[in-house]
């Protein structure tokens, strides 16, 4: 009933409308912003952008074990496609690596290695494509979010990575941990979701 | 020539504009029958009795001269208020007007195509240049940044949130005078921050707010349109 | 006697550590904004006109896209609902949850949601709906309204929080560090994420040619609340339609710089249906609630070009009289500029209630020049100043204007007038039986008339011109 109510007062609406604006042909470098553009290799830009928004882009295990022990993040989770590659060298290490999320547990995860299917250099963002991801949710609930991707996945510029959307029904892009400047203005990262949002080329 | 604000308050403000315009070899007549544009009324939402005036105005300046106007928000109100409010009842005196009017810097800058003044101060000064709201998207703001910038010894100094308002607006700083004199203070603030000598605008209206509030509060200024520095920098 | 209007009475009333708060929050955000577009474009203008001529011909064309973007939502398993009004909408939701035996949720920040003032009503009917946006959490806790489209508690500083906490016993002590503040929402809203059933979110856009929702967070808050529940239920205003997939480069680009100046929010989100087959986390069933509730008249009105707005709050933080005022002066879900032209036609019953917001305005404009879809709002106050003297609303504080026009269309009267003002300079104004006038001249000095003496001048200068023989 109300779809047909809308639908008729939008009709009688638009008709009153004397010029109707033309959809305006448009191209898309319109919006690449050149400075973040700027480099001709994909990963040094993406790193480049990914660091102005607090994001870390690591190209090794070793560094992400590193930066783990450290900050004492000790106890995580791996997809377990990811595991021969990351997850075993961190268990190796000493870390708890479970290949299982347990909600009920969701507590326990102080970082959680997931697949990204993807990212984009012009604005430092990682994409996370549900039809190859492993878990939504350990991607959100541990305080560090490592995105594991390949150098050929990185697009260009924002359109581009919209081109690329496919038939996936959901797709997140991550620019950077959590934040918040609801409190004054002050920025706080790690909200809801991560506080550290690392990318890892392999 | 049309002004009303000057012609009440700020005689030498239009004979600046008289004294400018001669000097650069323009002839100017000031129609006696005009009045005003119409843009008090206009922006109480009265628009019947805006579109009387406005009329009126167009008739006062029927022909085709170019119009020169030393305000940007009365240049404003025939260029663009004008046609919002004919928009249903479109009048070709209203249009025409519209299509000659200038703001008087614009059109020393972008229609005579005078893109430095020759003058000059005895010692340098400092100016805050204040663009008036209604000048937002013309050609009027950077034409008047690049003539007061080209005087000799004349030092434009920037200041602290230039987008803001300084408060006026015509009616509204009377329906809304305590939210309007908390605007112009600010504006005073930022203004005075900057250390000027002198504080300029091209709308009389916005510097008689800003310097009402100022005698008030006991820290008036010089203040002067753009006209009449170019004017004063020939002497 | 004129009496005060409605806000500048509210901008005298407020407390001047409130209006710190805003003034403070609002200038930055202007700056900020500035800074993200003009490093990164030459001409961030062309980019304003061009996400406004795609509004103007989506809103042109709304019945056909609307119709392809619900043809293209209900191809990938969506649900589609219409509501054309708030009452609608609360109980299109709320056989929504029942068909799904929701009884608790979490709400990430929607305005349309806001709104029609769903968070009461669920909560009345019995399901525990909770937000989970940091500030409308806030918002809620204290039973306030947000003041900001993307600044909900502009308005609130971290003592009144850190109050609120202990009160609502979200924590323990008294504490107002930010980021304690905020570690102590985490702690208590995931609980609450893992505990709900179902998500409610609005949408930024909804792109016709796929269905996508573009749904965008900075705290993660909507993609926490729907990766643990079964039901996915977005609320989407009809007027978020774009044509294409490739425009939300344009908007994306536009709305992160104008709203918060990042060139990005942190977390956008694109949605077309229920989770993956293989995914463990996430909705299984999503619903689109698509509300007219007042956008039709707005569109079939002479201030549709308000629909083109993306919600971004850019106008709110450059207008000096919001600064002044804050956004509750505003009396609605959207304050400032936009809330000035939205709400008195958005809720058209309201309409005499509310003619006094479009008079709040020095018309200076700023609000048109951050504007990322270039809406004419200045124009459409105008627009709507006129629509209340047309329909003799009356309004406190209206001078009246027709002894003015008598004036300036009779040359000799306004020449006499002129000369007369000058005796004025004597006469003690300040007694005018006019509230506001008086108001205005106590803070106020005003220069000394000078009615008729550039007209003498410019009788003696021509006369003398043309005795020394030139052509005046």
């Amino acid at each position: 009933m109300s779809r047909a109510a809308i639908f008729a007062k939008i009709e009688s609406a638009t008709a009153m409308v004397k010029a109707k604006a033309a959809y305006p042909e448009y191209d898309l470098s319109i919006v690449h912003s050149q400075p973040r553009l700027q480099g001709a290799d994909l990963w040094e830009i993406f790193t480049r952008n990914f660091s102005a928004v607090n994001g870390r882009a690591m190209t090794s295990v070793a560094e992400l074990l590193d930066f783990l022990k450290q900050s004492s993040q000790l106890h995580g989770y791996c997809d377990p496609l990811l595991y021969d590659d990351i997850g075993a060298q961190l268990a190796a290490a000493g870390l708890v690596v479970e290949t299982e999320y347990h909600r009920d547990r969701y507590d326990d995860y102080q970082f959680g290695i997931t697949r990204a299917s993807g990212a984009i250099a012009e604005s430092g963002t990682v994409i996370i494509d549900d039809d190859r991801t492993s878990h939504r949710l350990a991607a959100l609930s541990p305080w560090v979010h490592i995105a594991v991707l390949s150098r050929g996945e990185i697009h260009r510029s924002i359109p581009d990575a919209i081109a690329a959307f496919g038939e996936s029904p959901n797709i997140i892009w991550c620019t950077g941990p959590s934040k918040t400047a609801d409190v004054e203005g002050i920025l706080i990262e790690g909200v809801h979701g991560p506080g550290e949002q690392i990318a890892l080329v392999i | 020539m049309g002004t009303c604000l000057c012609d009440a308050f700020y005689d030498d403000v239009a004979r600046a504009t008289v004294e400018v315009l001669e000097h650069l070899g323009v002839s100017v007549e000031f129609p006696d029958n005009q009045t005003c544009c119409g843009q008090p009324a206009f922006n109480s939402g009265d628009w019947v009795a805006s579109r009387k005036v406005a009329r009126h105005c167009a008739s006062v300046f029927s022909g085709d001269l170019p119009v020169i106007v030393p305000s940007g928000s009365c240049a404003a109100m025939n260029f663009h208020g004008n046609l919002l409010q004919f928009e249903e009842q479109p009048d070709a005196g209203i249009d025409s007007l519209a299509r000659r009017t200038w703001e008087v810097m614009d059109f020393i800058f972008n229609g005579l195509g005078m893109k430095k003044w020759p003058g000059k101060f005895q010692e340098p000064t400092r100016i805050v240049f204040h663009r008036s709201c209604h000048s937002r998207g013309t050609g009027s703001g950077d034409a008047t940044l690049e003539l007061l910038g080209s005087i000799e010894n004349a030092v434009v100094v920037p200041f602290g949130q230039d987008e803001q308002c300084c408060g006026f607006g015509g009616t509204f700083s009377v329906t809304f005078p305590h939210i309007s004199g908390r605007m112009g203070s600010l504006k005073l603030d930022h203004l005075l921050e900057a250390e000027p000598d002198i504080l300029v605008s091209g709308d009389m209206s916005c510097l008689m707010h800003l310097n009402g509030l100022a005698r008030t509060q006991g820290r008036a200024i010089e203040h002067l349109h753009a006209i009449q520095v170019l004017r004063n920098s020939l002497l | 006697m004129i009496g005060i209007q409605p806000i500048d009475q509210y901008a005298r009333d407020i407390s001047d550590e409130k209006q710190a708060s805003v003034i403070d929050g609002s200038s930055k955000g202007t700056e900020k904004r500035y800074h993200s577009l003009h490093q990164d474009y030459p001409d961030p203008d062309a980019i304003r006109k061009l996400a406004a001529s795609i509004k103007d011909h989506t809103l042109h064309h709304l019945g056909e896209y609307l119709a392809k973007a619900e043809e293209s939502l209900t191809a990938r398993g969506v649900n589609v609902h219409y509501a054309s009004t708030d009452e609608d909408a609360r109980q299109t939701i709320l056989a929504i949850l029942r068909q799904h035996g929701v009884t608790q949720l979490t709400k990430s920040k929607s305005m349309a949601a806001e709104e029609i003032h769903l968070n009461p009503f669920l909560i009345e009917n019995g399901v525990e709906c909770l937000e989970s946006d940091l500030g409308e959490f806030i918002i809620q806790l204290d039973g306030d309204e947000p003041s900001h489209i993307v600044k909900p508690i502009i308005h609130k500083n971290r003592r009144d929080i850190a109050k609120t906490f202990v009160r609502e016993g979200v924590a323990a002590d008294y504490n107002d560090d930010p980021e304690t503040i905020t570690r102590r929402a985490r702690v208590f809203l995931r609980e609450k994420y893992m505990q709900a059933q179902a998500g409610i979110t609005g949408a930024n856009f909804v792109c016709a040619d796929t269905g996508r929702l573009a749904l965008i967070t900075n705290e993660g808050n909507s993609r926490f609340g729907m990766a643990p529940v079964q039901v996915h239920i977005a609320l989407v205003g009809i007027e978020k339609v774009i044509p294409q997939e490739k425009d939300l480069a344009v908007f994306l680009n536009l709305l992160g710089r104008s709203a918060t100046g990042q060139q990005l929010t942190v977390y956008t989100e694109f949605i077309n249906g229920p989770r993956s087959a293989n995914q463990p986390d996430g909705p299984e069933h999503m619903h689109v609630v698509f509300m007219d509730n007042g956008r039709t008249d707005v569109l079939a009105s002479n201030c549709r070009e308000i629909l083109r707005c993306i919600r971004c709050g850019a106008c709110q933080n450059v207008c000096p009289v919001y600064r002044q005022a804050s956004g509750h002066a505003y009396r609605s879900t959207y304050g400032g500029p936009v809330g000035a032209v939205l709400s008195p036609i958005l809720f058209g019953s309201r309409f005499p209630e509310l003619a006094d917001l479009p008079k709040a305005s020095s018309l200076c404009g700023a609000c048109n020049e951050v504007c990322p879809v270039d809406i004419p709002i200045p124009d459409l106050l105008l627009r709507l100043r006129d629509k209340a003297k047309k329909e003799s609303v009356p309004s406190a504080g209206a001078i009246p204007m027709s002894p003015f026009a008598t004036l300036a269309t009779s040359p000799s009267l306004w020449r006499t007038a002129m000369t007369m003002s000058k005796a004025m300079n004597h006469l003690p104004i300040q007694v005018a039986p006019i509230k506001p006038l008086q108001d205005w001249l106590g803070q106020r000095t005003l220069p000394d008339s000078k009615g008729g003496d550039f007209r003498k001048w410019m009788k003696t200068h021509q006369a003398d011109a043309a005795r020394a023989g030139k052509a005046p």
